[in-house]
């Protein structure tokens, strides 16, 4: 047997270690399951304009053929829509992740800086001037969205609107998931708001999970000054109130969630700083981080391949959590009033569900639930990913 | 009188429908004043054994399909131990058997004193005893197990006591009592053996004096000539030989217990060595390394630490050189300095002529691949992250051998059959392989950088013998046949007998001997080498002539 196997693999070429993880990932019911919740997350959100929106697909009046949705559709939009097959079309590629990562970052920057130099929306936007169309009878054809309200369309047509349960809509219009304080549709809100709970989720924990880990690595490898003046960076990133950093920026720089979500990042990394450092100071002594040192392995290959997947078990639980709380952060700042006011976010929705004297059940399932599916498959994510880059966890696999 | 007696005892591990036979059918006979020694290799099921006596195997994980375990009692009845309850376990642990463990640094616990941790055992086992006689009862106990000064010890914690210090006080804790059996598990293995003899010596004057039986767990034949008086060798749960101890080592006969006999490092045949080559690969001239003691807020250097201390040391191509000394005397901190893994004080070091004291981090790492070592720790010594073609590859892409990754495959291979280790080993995760298998490719990981100079710090320490005689011989063919020049760190006597051509005796981070390892093995000139040679239990000829009949002689007889 092992005369043929010894020939046999000889063969087999070495998976790079990534790949390795990302087959053992995949085979895990769990990671599928967290993966595809997510993954339907991030369609919804790239897609939105077109799922939920009070201007029609296809419009035409007077004969005259137009399409008020692409023509509404905003430079964000736009970045998502080139953003999602550019992420996926770069994933394939032949390259080193690092290269990866950069040209991600490179090709997101030029989108977003053409789609907000070419893209300009009309500034000011009247819902309900498709359904007065319709209701005259001047409309020969038109295709709306499968949710035919915006998520900032209070439905100010139709006179008394107002917080409704999806069970009581009345016959013109039809709420899956009712409507908000406002008369707005839940649905369209809920689905608008996916890309905040993603970006809460990759940008602000992200951000946070690279600086962590630099810095904390860097801190736990080499020990002595360098970890005397990391810990003091540390302490003093950890004294910054956060909350009162953001109404300063808020102050100063306006509104914007994605700022908002930097900001949590740059702040929250001194967690993961402190976890990779504790795990690295472990590490550096042990006999295999010796051995590589001793074959002059260079620094990089030490930190990041020999010691940081064996330090990864405490960070990604940790990881897992982050999100959780980033987002739910989110919904703290919205309720506060330091965070959206007119667009949508879960957390603001879930906010509303006891706001007035009745218990609006379904502001509290709809949000509540995406809130619950999405921590969940997160901390589903990175429980599997911690037992995917465990090789005592899969030992029936052969690389 | 019989003591313990143990009948086809058969305990099984597992869970649920997925079971491990770890003992099979044993029986062993325990009687009263005498040792009985169990010896076997890792995983022989040596310690389920004991466990199984004294029923600390973890709950619902095991069974016993078979087999009685009787502790009989000074009245002629006795308990069967494998059927008792928990609370007649609980009444006859501490009491009638005492336990000793194998780690004196993990078996007390550190946020108690040594005072309290003996005290609660006597509240416990001995009721009717007041504060007053039981403070009598640990005095008098640890001064039995020889802890100088037992008033003011016992208001001390754990971590202030030595490795040999702690393993007094568990004694103690063990004999306070008054057991009638004792169960020792490898209770010296985690020790030095100038401690270990000490300690050895001791658990005998203890056991003459009260007449104690003991279970006596070891892997060292050396400890088993010089303490058991019946021995049971263990393989794969079984007992394949037991009787006399002189009966059985001088004239053993199961070829399990001859193998391991002939496992010894002083025991392995020796090939002719080759004429040595005068080359100087390595040369440590008066190298020190201190740490420095910080204290106060501004972490002001108050003291050195001397970890190392003007050793100066030649290391020739095609040569072995043991460094020998006691745990703590520097020798790894030494081989770590030589490395460039740690910085140095003073001195210098040359590798084949040029001076590496003080090259930087970049300057040393083509330097690297001259130099290259292996680790204690089998459980460690290679990432558990990566497979073995990783391990292999990524030090020769750094140092550009090779000029692709299949050629650089194809040369692993090689070295993997330098090391007799199968090809497929490759593509396999180091926790697939056993501690003798892990530190063979950490040799061949090293190997694979052709380094001229080799850094072993006590590689074999983890291993069982016949494991160890392996690797023993495979170090002593590539330094023969390639020349390398190779430092071997350890505290074995025997396998630096059969290793090293020249051998340096460290103690207190200086250097107190050097010379021929014959030369200095039959005339130690130091007072220190003196007391490391005499306390190494050995198996040898003259120790078979001492204790033929079986008289309890003196130990400076017994030991050489």
């Amino acid at each position: 047997m092992t005369e043929l196997s010894a020939d046999t693999e000889m063969k087999q070429p070495s998976q790079p270690w990534t790949t390795q993880v990302a087959v053992s990932l995949l085979g895990r019911t769990s990671a599928r399951i967290g993966l595809s919740w997510i993954g339907l997350l991030v369609i919804i959100a790239t897609f939105s304009p077109f799922l939920a929106s009070s201007h029609p697909l296809y419009l035409v009046v007077d004969g005259q053929a137009s399409s008020p949705l692409l023509l509404h559709m905003t430079a964000l939009d736009w970045v998502w829509l080139t953003g999602l097959p550019m992420i996926l079309a770069i994933a394939l590629l032949p390259l080193p992740l690092w290269k990866k990562f950069l040209s991600v970052l490179v090709g997101l920057g030029l989108t977003a800086m053409i789609a907000y130099t070419v893209v300009s929306p009309p500034a000011l936007v009247i819902y309900e001037q498709y359904r007065e169309l319709e209701a005259t009878g001047k409309v020969e054809t038109m295709i709306r969205a499968p949710i035919p309200y915006s998520a900032k369309d209070y439905l100010r047509d139709y006179a008394d609107t107002g917080i409704e349960s999806p069970l009581l809509t009345s016959e013109q219009r039809t709420h899956w998931m009712g409507t908000d304080e406002n008369g707005a549709d839940v649905a369209s809100r809920m689905i608008h708001a996916s890309r905040i709970a993603l970006g809460i989720g990759f940008i602000a924990t992200g951000i946070a999970l690279v600086i962590g880990t630099i810095i904390g690595g860097l801190m736990g490898y080499f020990s002595g000054i360098v970890d005397i003046i990391g810990m003091r960076l540390v302490e003093i990133f950890e004294a910054i109130p956060t909350l009162f950093l953001l109404l300063s920026f808020v102050a100063f720089f306006g509104r914007s969630i994605y700022m908002m979500m930097v900001i949590i990042g740059i702040t929250a990394w001194s967690g993961y700083a402190r976890y990779v450092r504790a795990e690295f100071l472990k590490l550096r002594q042990q006999d295999f981080v010796q051995a590589a040192v001793a074959c002059g392995l260079p620094l990089r290959s030490i930190l990041f391949r020999h010691m940081l997947p064996n330090g990864l078990a405490p960070l990604l639980v940790a990881t897992s959590f982050g999100v959780a709380s980033a987002i739910l952060a989110e919904a703290t700042l919205s309720f506060l009033g330091l965070g959206l006011i007119d667009d949508p976010s879960w957390g603001q929705l879930l906010n509303q569900a006891v706001q007035s004297s009745t218990f609006n059940w379904w502001l509290a399932v709809f949000p509540g639930g995406a809130i619950f599916l999405t921590v969940f498959s997160y901390n589903l994510l990175g429980e599997s990913l911690r037992d995917a880059v465990d090789p005592h966890t899969n030992r029936s696999k052969r690389a | 009188m019989k003591l313990l007696e143990v009948e086809s005892l058969v305990t099984e591990l597992g869970e649920a429908d997925n079971w491990l036979r770890a003992v099979n059918g044993i029986n062993l006979t325990v009687n009263a004043g005498e040792t009985y020694c169990l010896v076997g290799e890792s995983g022989s099921g040596k310690s389920v054994t004991a466990l199984s006596i004294m029923g600390l195997l973890p709950a619902d994980r095991f069974r016993h399909p078979d087999g009685r375990a009787w502790l009989h009692e000074p009245g002629g009845e006795a308990l069967e131990l494998l059927s008792a309850n928990d609370e007649q376990l609980r009444s006859v642990r501490g009491r009638r058997i005492g336990m000793i463990f194998q780690e004196p640094m993990t078996s007390l616990n550190p946020v108690l004193t040594i005072g309290e941790q003996l005290d609660e055992v006597l509240r416990i086992h001995r009721p009717a005893l007041n504060a007053e006689a039981r403070r009598e009862r640990i005095l008098t106990a640890l001064g039995e197990v020889l802890i100088s000064d037992p008033a003011n010890r016992i208001l001390e914690y754990p971590h202030r006591l030595s490795g040999g210090q702690r393993q007094r006080v568990m004694i103690a804790m063990a004999l306070i009592c008054e057991p009638a059996l004792l169960i020792a598990d490898e209770p010296t293995t985690a020790l030095d053996v100038t401690v270990q003899a000490e300690i050895l010596k001791l658990m005998r004057e203890l056991q003459a004096r009260y007449g104690m039986g003991m279970l006596f767990i070891t892997h060292d034949f050396g400890v088993v000539a010089q303490i058991a008086d019946t021995v049971g060798v263990m393989r794969h749960g079984e007992l394949v030989e037991s009787g006399k101890t002189f009966d059985v080592l001088s004239n053993p006969q199961h070829a399990y217990t001859r193998s391991l006999i002939a496992a010894l490092p002083e025991r392995l045949p020796r090939s002719p060595r080759p004429p040595a080559s005068t080359q100087t690969l390595l040369a440590v001239d008066n190298l020190s390394v201190y740490f420095p003691i910080r204290q106060g807020l501004m972490r002001r250097v108050v003291d050195q630490f001397h970890a190392v201390d003007e050793v100066s040391l030649q290391v020739n191509a095609g040569e072995v050189v043991a460094l020998v000394g006691e745990s703590g005397c520097g020798k790894t901190t030494l081989g770590r300095a030589l490395l460039r893994l740690q910085t140095t004080t003073t001195g210098s070091i040359h590798l084949e002529g040029q001076d590496i004291t003080h090259l930087s981090r970049a300057e040393m790492r083509p330097l690297r691949r001259r130099m290259q070592v292996v680790f204690q720790d089998p459980g460690s010594s290679l990432n558990p992250r990566l497979p073995i073609h990783t391990s292999l590859i990524e030090p020769m892409r750094v140092h550009g051998i090779g000029e692709d990754d299949n050629a650089r495959t194809r040369r692993a291979v090689r070295f993997l059959e330098r090391v007799e280790m199968p090809a497929d080993s490759l593509w396999r995760y180091p926790h697939e392989f056993s501690g003798g298998q892990r530190q063979r490719l950490a040799i061949a990981r090293a190997l694979v950088l052709e380094p001229r100079f080799i850094l072993c710090d006590e590689i074999t320490s983890a291993l069982d013998v016949s494991v160890q005689a392996g690797i023993l011989r495979l170090l002593r063919e590539l330094v023969d046949e390639d020349g390398i020049g190779m430092l071997f760190i350890t505290h074995n006597m025997g396998v630096v007998d059969y290793l090293a051509d020249w051998m340096a005796v460290m103690h207190k981070a200086r250097l107190v001997e050097t010379g021929r390892t014959a030369a200095v093995m039959a005339d130690p000139q130091n007072l220190h080498t003196k007391t490391l040679l005499d306390a190494v239990p050995r198996l040898n000829e003259s120790f078979l002539q001492t204790r033929s009949g079986r008289a309890p002689t003196e130990p400076e007889t017994s030991c050489q």
